[in-house]
């Protein structure tokens, strides 16, 4: 192989102008990447770095403090029962996808998409409406005769974590629906037909052949959980915060950009692991046609 | 279980998601039609005051203007960046072609507080903080992935040989792809660009940090009044950006369908 490869210059000749246009093609969206992402990173990093002369401090001051440690497990708590919960409710909704067509499959992708395209402030504030003490829930109930005083779902790690299912569930939706569609549905009817019941071929077959969508699924709703602002603001108590809102916090009422910036940092270490980790096994590249090795 | 009854299950399932998806949705549209003074549902009558209070208000009409500036010139950058970048992806074989992915894709997951503070680090020193300019150039960042995904999905599924054929008649092969291929891809540029243009409409901490003082934009005037006022206003400007929304979705499915009926 090697040494027909280097026998055949007319052919790398030929590949000359190929490798030319894809970088001028690529280089301004490259160069936009770096300039208006990348170098602030850096310059996050560097001020990190530079609250005090030069030192670790600011990292120090993150690690060693128990608020931080606090809203640090408070954030992995909420961001885990966020992902496990949208990937319970999503997984019905992406296998009734998969078994409906046409019309009906139409309206149902959209009635997922269209909260998707509703910012999430508005989708936030409308359960501080329906959650409050005089919210419709606590007005059905009292209604129906269940509770005589409102219930407080506000404020609380309930009401935080229904509307970050809701904002998180239309994505988790989607990927696992475009998981499943990879699934080859003659395998189940050959289960079928080899006597399994409907049940049985969907736990033995479907089910595991779906598992790999349902662990990437998780780990990108997981990494979008990580830093949520919003929801936890405003439906949530001081005790529901999570780690955005600290460094908000740092960052614009205390000016403590030194601490702000080291504690981004260290968020964006965490979900730059875990988002390497989903490129690694579920290759992004598939966008563009398979990867090219 | 027989078929029947998993069926009832599944559908009875997947109303109810639906519901706890949608229901939110449609409170924030009636109450937004509210003639009551307070965020109550379902709302004591109707009216259209609140949209009046809106549109009376130099405040609200000049954050819509922001987030309409903010918007096009993010959709405008994203998609000049973004075409030429998914033709580079999908057309050749490049190296190093995870990374590249990776690097285009990776905004979309980064914490939004991370990129905000280290975007207003970045920023001051320039003087692009309190610029309208600067905040669509941040914006061209993560609304760019939006723009290459849906040109490449397009560019796959387009007949090459159209272009080819433009070529060996003659044509320049760049003239080929502005007369043949960009107007076949056109339906996926268009998507990409609509949805940068409403991901910069909803994005909030970087234009909290980038315009946060005067002439914000929608997202930041809501999220401030939210936590200040309660009166139905809030509701209004969040239906007319629900209404956005909905637009959006009939003009990309407007746009895919157009795509499918010219490729099938």
């Amino acid at each position: 192989m090697t040494a027909i490869a280097e026998h055949a210059p007319p052919r790398a000749q030929a590949v000359q102008p190929q490798r030319a246009m894809p970088a001028l093609l690529l280089l301004p969206a490259l160069t936009w990447i770096a300039v208006f992402f990348l170098l602030p990173l850096v310059l996050m990093c560097w001020r990190s770095l530079a609250a005090d002369g030069y030192s670790f401090k600011a990292y120090w001051i993150v690690f060693s403090s128990p608020l931080y440690t606090k809203v640090m497990l408070t954030t992995l708590e909420s961001a885990s029962i966020a992902t496990v919960l949208a990937l319970l409710l999503a997984y019905p909704m992406a296998y009734t996808l998969t078994i409906t067509r046409g019309v009906w499959r139409g309206l149902l992708l959209m009635f997922v998409f269209i909260p998707y395209w509703v910012d999430i402030i508005v989708r936030t504030f409308s359960w501080l409406i329906l959650l409050g003490d005089h919210g419709l829930i606590n007005g059905l109930l009292r209604k129906l005769g269940i509770v005589h005083a409102p219930l407080p779902l506000l404020y609380s790690e309930f009401a935080v974590l229904v509307g970050m299912v809701q904002i998180l569930l239309p994505l988790t939706i989607v990927v696992l629906f475009g998981a499943m569609l990879r699934i080859d549905r003659t395998l189940i009817s050959a289960a079928k037909i080899h006597g399994a019941s409907g049940w049985n071929a969907f736990r033995t077959v479907f089910f595991p052949l779906s598992l790999p969508g349902v662990y990437g699924a998780a780990l990108l709703v997981f990494v979008l959980s990580l830093g949520f602002y919003v929801t936890p603001a405003l439906l949530g108590s001081p005790r529901q915060t999570m780690v955005a809102q600290t460094i908000m916090v740092e960052a614009s009422e205390l000016l403590e950009w030194g601490q702000a910036s080291a504690a981004g940092f260290i968020l964006l270490v965490i979900t730059t692991l875990i988002a390497a980790i989903y490129n690694r096994y579920f290759s992004l590249d598939r966008l563009w046609g398979g990867s090219d090795a | 279980m027989n078929p029947t009854a998993d069926r009832i299950v599944l559908g009875a399932a997947a109303a109810a998601i639906v519901a706890y998806l949608i229901f939110p949705v449609i409170v924030v549209l009636a109450i937004s039609f509210s003639a009551g003074n307070f965020l109550e549902f379902p709302p004591p009558g109707l009216s259209l005051r609140w949209y009046r209070a809106i549109a009376g208000d130099p405040e609200w009409v000049s954050a819509f203007m922001v987030t309409l500036k903010v918007g096009s010139l993010t959709a405008l950058l994203a998609t000049l960046l973004g075409v030429p970048a998914a033709f580079a992806l999908v057309r050749y074989v490049v190296p190093a072609k995870a990374l590249l992915s990776a690097l285009i894709l990776c905004a979309l997951v980064t914490p939004p507080i991370v990129t905000a503070i280290s975007t207003y680090l970045f920023f001051v020193p320039l003087g692009l903080d309190n610029s309208i300019v600067g905040l669509a150039c941040a914006h061209a960042v993560s609304g760019m992935p939006f723009v290459v995904i849906n040109t490449a999905a397009s560019l796959r599924s387009a007949d090459r040989n159209l272009e080819r054929a433009a070529i060996i008649h003659g044509a320049h092969p760049l003239w080929a792809i502005a007369r043949i291929t960009l107007p076949i891809i056109s339906p996926g540029i268009i998507i990409g660009a609509i949805l940068a243009f409403v991901h910069s409409a909803h994005e909030l901490l970087i234009a909290m940090f980038v315009l946060g003082g005067v002439g914000k934009p929608v997202t930041v005037k809501i999220w401030s009044d939210v936590q200040a006022t309660s009166d139905p206003t809030i509701a209004a400007a969040s239906a007319i950006l629900i209404g956005l929304a909905i637009l959006t979705f009939v003009s990309v499915s407007t746009a895919q369908a157009l795509a499918r009926r010219r490729n099938g």
